[in-house]
């Protein structure tokens, strides 16, 4: 499901244009970024919580020519699923 | 954590204000967007939200694990998990503040750090003393390389020293023998012949046995010239034969010459090779006309057991020969570098050296739309001494002046999170640059990790050859700086 499909799926069930779902989507996701990146914890019920997680400095060592390379810390998003989502997702059958 | 966290509620709140919308509707639409996104995750797919990120299931295959009080084994059934790989723009967006730091290979640093020693701030006093300990150490080596290839030839053509010193004993001898019109219809041959000789080295090697044997005529008549003696003439021709009479043929040692101890160090000094054969051609020279001088026969019979006895006279003869000749080349060295010299600043065209001469005095950056590399020619301290400038790469200029700032392109207020490297980015293309950033703005900027908010920075406009991306040098250059300002 990309991103079109999402707002048509919004939009569907909001009874609402799909513009209007858009622009809403859009803003959501922009207000979403601003509270992450002022390193604040943003938590969805039912869902899950973003969170900002800063990775450390580390050392990596090029397995074949030996070059340490120091790796700077650096800032990425979590995903943590919520219960509620997990428990739903548990009864899903695996395929392949 | 002291994070804090915000929850469904503000977000709703968020989010109403912003599109201008109720709060229920939002509300309403962030429950349906939530229940969108489950459901197309149930539904087995991935949910791509645009410039957000994805949100994909992972398979978790099923382990066994055992319970840590019963010891019983249980198994953990396969699951998924939703993970979200956030967008490339939020991936951007989050981080930052720490865009500006990047891998640094640590194997390399040791040379990264030698780098820093040599080239120094601009003001170091030690790399201008360098500069001129190099410059000496050309002129030294280009003056050896020279006096090296005539003493070689010279060498080529006397396969002993002891030939030459044979020829040297029987010179007295030739001297008195031969009355002047025949020495001087002879010396004429003698001429011709080293003129052939000569023609038959190679070129180079030609020019300077040339100057070299012109130079020994020259020195050679200094001496006469004292004396004012008609033979002058016959007598720079003898020496000249002298050089050439070994050449056409060998002759046994003679064991005079090697109880001699001058000539036992001769033979072991290669590099001083020149310098002692003048001084080899002096003392005969020398010698042959004090013989002349005394111009009998009586005189010349003694003349072996004197020469034995007299070594000292000799010692002291090469010594005071030596210093003259010494003074002679350098004063015939110091004119060829001056001609080297003015041929050189020939080479560097005449635009090129306005232009350092101009950035020399004033070190205003010159915008030039090509960094232009000026072929550094050898210096010496005979040039330094005459033209103040030294023609070095303009680049090098650029970043050897200490660089003043007085146009600028814009200016920017700090607000959280800006970084010097970020504005550099953004204007110089390369976040290297910000140390000139920080230069134009030395007077605001305290410590350039801890910038006031508020604080005005200006970005100053650069010499498009001082933050050529493409150019290493460049890039060396602004890591040389981040890392004097940073440490």
């Amino acid at each position: 499901m990309n991103n079109k499909e999402l707002i048509t799926s919004i939009a569907t069930k909001l009874n609402a244009p799909k513009s209007v779902a858009a622009i809403l989507l859009e803003t959501t996701v922009a207000t979403c970024a601003q509270l992450l990146m002022e390193d604040k914890t943003i938590g969805f019920q039912s869902f899950g919580n973003f969170e900002v997680r800063k990775k450390d400095e580390r050392l990596s060592v090029h397995p074949s020519t030996q070059i340490r390379t120091l790796i700077p810390p650096k800032l990425v998003v979590n995903f943590k699923q919520s219960n509620i989502l997990k428990d739903k997702l548990k009864d899903m059958p695996h395929h392949e | 954590m002291n994070k804090e966290k915000i929850s469904s509620q503000e977000i709703i709140d968020l989010v109403a204000s912003k599109a201008s919308v109720s709060k229920r509707a939002a509300e309403e639409f962030l429950k349906v967007m939530i229940a969108s996104i489950e459901e197309g995750l149930l539904a087995g797919e991935s949910v791509k939200i645009k410039s957000f990120g994805t949100f994909k299931l992972q398979w978790n295959e099923p382990r066994k694990s055992v319970n840590i009080q019963t010891r019983e084994e249980i198994l953990i059934n396969g699951y998924y998990k939703v993970v979200f790989v956030p967008d490339v723009t939020l991936k951007e967006q989050i981080n930052e503040p720490f865009a500006h730091l990047e891998p640094v290979e640590l194997d390399t640093d040791p040379t990264k750090n030698e780098l820093i020693e040599e080239t120094d701030p601009i003001t170091d006093p030690r790399r201008l003393f360098n500069e001129q300990a190099v410059e000496i150490k050309n002129l030294i080596s280009e003056i050896q390389a020279l006096s090296r290839k005539p003493a070689a030839v010279i060498q080529e053509d006397m396969p002993d020293h002891v030939a030459l010193n044979d020829e040297i004993k029987q010179i007295p001898v030739y001297n008195v023998e031969e009355e002047e019109s025949e020495s001087e219809a002879e010396n004429e041959n003698l001429k011709k012949n080293q003129e052939t000789i000569i023609e038959d080295k190679e070129k180079d090697i030609e020019l300077s046995t040339a100057k070299s044997s012109e130079y020994q005529e020259a020195i050679i008549e200094k001496v006469n010239i004292e004396k004012a003696d008609p033979k002058v003439e016959s007598l720079g021709e003898t020496i000249r034969e002298d050089e050439s009479t070994p050449i056409k043929d060998d002759k046994p040692v003679n064991p005079d010459f090697i109880t001699n101890p001058n000539y036992i160090a001769n033979s072991t000094d290669l590099n001083e090779e020149k310098v002692i054969e003048i001084k080899e051609i002096k003392p005969e020279d020398k010698d042959s006309q004090l013989i002349s001088e005394l111009a009998s026969t009586p005189y010349l019979e003694n003349l072996k057991p004197l020469k034995r006895h007299k070594v000292r006279n000799w010692v002291l003869l090469i010594l005071f020969l030596i210093i003259g000749c010494g003074t002679g080349l350098y004063i015939y060295y110091a004119s060829s570098v001056d001609n080297a010299m003015t041929k050189i600043a020939q080479h560097v065209s005449i635009t090129d050296m306005s232009n350092t001469v101009s950035d020399w005095i004033s070190p205003a950056p010159k915008p030039t739309p090509k960094p232009i590399k000026v072929v550094i020619p050898k210096d010496t301290t005979e040039y330094a001494a005459k033209v103040p400038v030294q023609p070095v790469d303009s680049v090098q200029l650029l970043f050897d002046n200490p660089r003043v700032y007085t146009e600028f392109i814009a200016s920017e207020r700090i607000q959280a999170g800006s970084r010097l490297t970020i504005m550099s980015k953004r204007y110089f293309k390369s976040k290297d640059f910000w140390v000139y950033i920080y230069e134009a703005n030395k007077d605001k900027i305290s410590n350039p990790d801890e910038i006031a908010i508020g604080t005005l920075i200006r970005i100053p406009k650069l010499d498009p050859r001082l933050i050529d991306i493409n150019n290493p040098r460049c890039m060396l250059k602004a890591k040389e700086l981040h890392d004097i300002y940073v440490n």
